[in-house]
């Protein structure tokens, strides 16, 4: 109950206008396309090095905390996810903003936001010896299996074709190999000199999703006034409140997996959103509605990446391990104030550990409040014609893709991927899937190599790669979750041949 | 006809220039960029972020500078772009890491060589250490080669990547002790490393001395041996290989600096060697440095020059055999 | 199923399945070995699924992908067009906001339904393209401190 007693210092004059100034700065941020949390992060670094340390960490937890969610907004409403996190928003959350439901898919997610994110940060606060133990139990071999998981994943999270649903992953899974190989240093399929540095992913976030939006809406041609504009209804905050407790299911999936996922050092982050969208889908009776616009989705997706902050950061500061970039990132603004995470900060910095800590947990609360208060803005701004939308969206993506590092190659290959992305959608492939290849790819190669090399000076590749509980387990949920794309698939079958006979 | 154009611009300065020498008197007229190799929160970021953190005071440059990360390879990306892509203006810097890039242009497959750049100034120098977890059985470099030379090729231990710091002090211990061992490298750079240390993934590491010494602040390691000539500062109490009796010099010790592309103009560079040094020696930098555990060694462009030029021709011998 | 889509999507996997065969081939073919063992895995696995999603388009049996009209054709192409030029011509030849606020304003006039003959809606559309650019360069030069190609102009 340490923490309680650190509450009031939250609430200085300074430390509270801190925790506001990172709170608005984060959203703004993190909805700007191209900007991802670390990079966010690492923009407010230098600010970090007037404040006094306890300060300077309100202001990145707070700018940390609400990059992740403020990067829901452009991915509802502009089809433009900010971050990895943020994809699995897109599919339900952007299609609602299509039927008119903007505001009311940005309440939601900013709602379910702040319950995963104040469960994650809880978590941190009482569990994080247990937590700290659970981070170091995977290996290479783990982490290789985690993610041969996400790409089973693929399989199922389009389920109009599983086959095109694992080709397009596999499409990703093989532009991740494109440039340097990260061990080896070995060139790897160059065809391009914009592709030297490999593929950036979040210049290819933007346009694999951003990019095919846009040429939909010039294929629909000029059309009359009324016709295709986006729309954004008014929708009661109590409204949303209904919609949330409605859906426990999806919220209490999205939070558990956020809050376990999160807390893997390397993985977690990136795909927390993703896993959680596709367990609630497989757990609801309302599968086949996922994807068209419906609420579960942005619940399981947004409280998932929120509920992975929390956790994320329990190997930097119990382990003094940064598990993900933007740990590392705060590691750094640690450093700078010469304060050690690990134990020394939690013996001798009390004050620093738990004010950080808790200007988290009200910063959840301020985010939502802000993020509520823009889903009524978008409200007021009503209408957007689609031709006006259509070339903000080119304007931000080819912006925003050129920001990430201040490279045209990236403007490129986003414009590239974007343009073949489109085409591969009219033919039934998706992007999604495509995108979690991409992410997962470098993970599965570089833990597949470092593990098969202890393999090989120890006990040899199948104990290694097989054997142990968490192995096993990992193993049956790959076969478990192959086992169900199939037999999801064969359904289909059966559901569209009995269609093509009453056509 | 942007070459064209350029070319002109050549020309045009090739004839005027005397002219050409004053147009640098005023540099820099805006914000200067510096790339890293490495990813935003790494240890070479870190310290690239605090070392540059005053160029916009009036006794230094008199213009901010921007971090411009580009990871990837272990650092050959962002090289290969500096070496080949970015403009020699000026407004474009790069850190740099030795002996990571002399080793990766040895190896091959890279687009820069030593003579690729021009040094500007050092400013850290980050030894590497050999840590074990905690609970270890191993308490000397003594007794990770007897193990060593036990089990042949068993001796599990990580590092950074291949042609890295880390992995030379690798093979400088394998060749010194004349033991065969085998060395992980992971990706993910320092932090990849020193979790499979903490995790027992592997039995030892290699590591960056201010990365272990956090480590070791934090109760989660031992560390054995310095890769150093001498004895360091934050660690009186480790000794170097050396003094355990391993003939391993300071070859893999990580030398940290500003450089710039080669056609950047020659006064542009004298500016730079003239103030960057005075830049590092402030002392609110010097202050964040020492907090966050970074070791500072500040050298001169001449000084860095024939470091380069030294560390080329004892990794060559190295890697011949590789 | 009608014949344009199924000629469609032989065309689609078709480039799909070249891919994967020169990947693959790539992959196989490629030194160093051990920098190629990841590739070698996935490539396999690719080439099949792309062969088979073919050989499925070929016999007509696809069930997703509603392929291209000619209407949605004859409308994508002259803001793909545009699109094109302004990402890899443009934005780097006269820079990034000249380029942006020219490639801006011509995809409003070419998708905007109201009237061309009327003077308001060219009126509107400037100013449009003028807040844009305005909020744009606020959002990333000033506060963002991006420093973008600029050629022509600012």
């Amino acid at each position: 109950m340490e923490f309680l007693y650190y509450f009031g210092d939250v609430f200085t004059p300074i430390n509270f206008g801190l925790l506001l100034l990172g709170t608005i700065g984060g959203l703004i941020l993190g909805a700007t396309p191209g900007l991802s949390p670390t990079m966010a992060v690492a923009l407010l670094i230098p600010f970090t090095f007037q404040l006094q340390a306890a300060q300077g960490l309100i202001l990145l937890g707070a700018a940390y905390t609400s990059t992740v969610a403020g990067g829901a907004v452009s991915a509802i409403l502009l089809k433009i996810p900010g971050a990895p996190a943020n994809i699995a928003t897109t599919l339900d959350g952007h299609t609602m903003a299509q039927k008119g439901e903007g505001a009311k898919a940005l309440q939601i997610s900013f709602l379910a936001s702040a319950v995963g994110g104040v469960f994650g940060v809880l978590l941190l606060i009482f569990l994080t010896p247990v937590l700290a133990k659970w981070a170091l139990a995977f290996g290479p071999s783990h982490l290789f299996w985690l993610a041969i998981l996400g790409v089973t994943v693929i399989g199922s999270l389009d389920s109009k074709s599983v086959v095109k649903g694992l080709l397009s992953g596999c499409i990703g899974l093989w532009l991740a190999t494109i440039g340097f190989d990260d061990i080896m240093g070995a060139q790897r399929f160059i065809f391009h000199p914009s592709l030297g540095g490999g593929i950036n992913i979040i210049a290819a976030l933007i346009g694999l999703f951003a990019i095919p939006q846009v040429i939909t809406m010039f294929a629909k041609g000029r059309k009359g006034d009324g016709a295709e504009v986006l729309k954004v209804q008014k929708h009661p905050i109590s409204g949303a409140f209904k919609e949330l407790f409605r859906n426990k299911r999806a919220m209490g999936i999205g939070t558990a997996v956020g809050s376990v996922i999160g807390l893997i050092p390397g993985v977690g982050g990136q795909i927390a959103g993703l896993v959680a969208y596709d367990q609630s889908k497989k757990f609801s009776p309302d599968r086949d509605k996922f994807g068209t616009g419906h609420p579960e989705g942005v619940i399981a997706a947004e409280s998932a990446n929120n509920a992975m902050v929390g956790p994320s950061l329990v190997p930097l500061l119990t382990l003094s391990i940064p598990g993900s970039p933007t740990a590392a990132v705060l590691l750094g603004g640690l450093l700078i104030h010469g304060i050690f995470p690990g134990t020394d900060l939690f013996d001798n910095h009390p004050d620093v550990a738990w004010t950080f800590i808790n200007s988290m947990l009200i910063g959840q609360i301020l985010m939502c409040i802000f993020g509520l208060y823009v889903a009524g803005l978008a409200a007021k701004v009503a209408q957007v014609p689609q031709s006006v939308m259509a070339a903000v969206v080119l304007g931000l993506a080819v912006f925003g893709s050129y920001s990430v590092q201040s490279s045209m190659g990236d403007v490129y290959v986003m414009a590239s991927l974007g343009v073949m992305m489109y085409f591969l959608e009219r033919f039934g492939f998706s992007a999604a899937p495509l995108v979690l290849g991409l992410i997962l790819g470098p993970i599965a190669e570089a833990n597949f190599i470092q593990g098969s090399m202890i393999a090989n000076a120890t006990d040899g590749l199948a104990p290694y790669f097989l054997g142990g509980p968490l192995n096993i387990f990992l193993i049956a949920v790959v076969i478990a979750s192959v086992a169900y794309s199939a037999y999801m698939e064969l359904r289909t079958k059966r559901y569209t041949s009995k269609e093509e006979i009453l056509a | 006809m942007k070459k064209l154009l350029a070319g002109a611009a050549i020309a045009l300065t090739a004839m005027t220039g005397a002219s050409f020498a004053d147009g640098h008197a005023n540099y820099p007229e805006r914000p200067i960029m510096m790339m890293v190799s490495y990813g935003a929160g790494g240890a070479t970021d870190f310290q690239a972020r605090i070392v540059t953190m005053t160029a916009g005071n009036e006794d230094a440059l008199g213009m901010p500078i921007a971090i411009l990360n580009k990871p990837g390879a272990g650092g050959r990306v962002g090289w290969n772009w500096l070496a080949g892509q970015a403009e020699a203006d000026g407004y474009t810097l790069g850190a740099y890491n030795i002996p990571h890039f002399i080793a990766q242009s040895i190896k091959g497959g890279v687009e820069y060589s030593r003579d690729s750049f021009e040094p500007i100034a050092n400013w850290g120098a980050d030894p590497a250490v050999f840590v074990v977890s905690k609970d270890s059985e191993f308490n000397s470099m003594t007794d990770v080669v007897d193990f060593a030379k036990a089990n042949p090729g068993k001796l599990t231990f990580s590092g950074a990547g291949l042609f890295v710091g880390h992995h030379i002090a690798a093979l400088q211990l394998e060749k010194a002790a004349g033991v065969k061992m085998a060395y992980i490298p992971t990706k993910g750079g320092g932090a990849a490393a020193m979790k499979a240390v903490i995790a027992n993934e592997v039995m030892g590491g290699v590591n960056n001395l201010s990365d272990a010494f956090r480590a070791r602040e934090a109760g989660n390691v031992k560390i054995l041996g310095v890769f150093d000539l001498e004895r360091n500062a934050f660690m009186e109490d480790v000794p170097t290989l050396m003094e355990q009796g391993f003939d391993v010099d300071n070859a893999s010790v990580n030398f940290r600096g500003i450089m710039v592309p080669k056609g950047t103009p020659q006064g542009i560079i004298d500016k730079l060697a003239e103030t960057v040094p005075t830049m590092f020696e402030n002392s609110r930098v010097a202050g964040k440095m020492k907090a966050g555990g970074s070791p500072m060694h500040i050298m001169n462009r001449q000084e860095v020059l024939d470091m380069w030029e030294a560390r080329e021709t004892t990794l060559k011998e190295l890697l011949a055999g590789l | 199923m009608t014949t344009l889509p199924r000629l469609q999507h032989m065309i689609g996997s078709g480039i799909v399945a070249a891919v994967g065969i020169w990947v693959t081939y790539v992959s196989y073919t490629q030194q160093p070995s051990e920098a190629f063992l990841f590739p070698r895995l996935i490539s396999t696995v690719f080439v099949v699924l792309a062969l088979w999603t073919f050989a499925k388009a070929c016999l007509g049996w696809t069930k997703v992908g509603g392929g291209i009209t000619a209407t949605q054709f004859k409308n994508l192409v002259p803001g793909l067009l545009v699109a094109l030029v302004y990402i890899f011509w443009a934005a780097k030849g006269l820079g990034f906001y000249t380029a942006t606020a020219i490639a801006f304003f011509i995809l409003l006039s070419l998708y905007d339904p109201a009237s061309h003959k009327e003077l308001k809606t060219w009126g509107k559309r400037i100013l449009i393209t003028a807040v844009f650019m305005i909020v744009m360069y606020g959002l990333f030069a000033k506060l963002l401190t991006v420093y973008t190609p600029r050629e022509v102009f600012f």
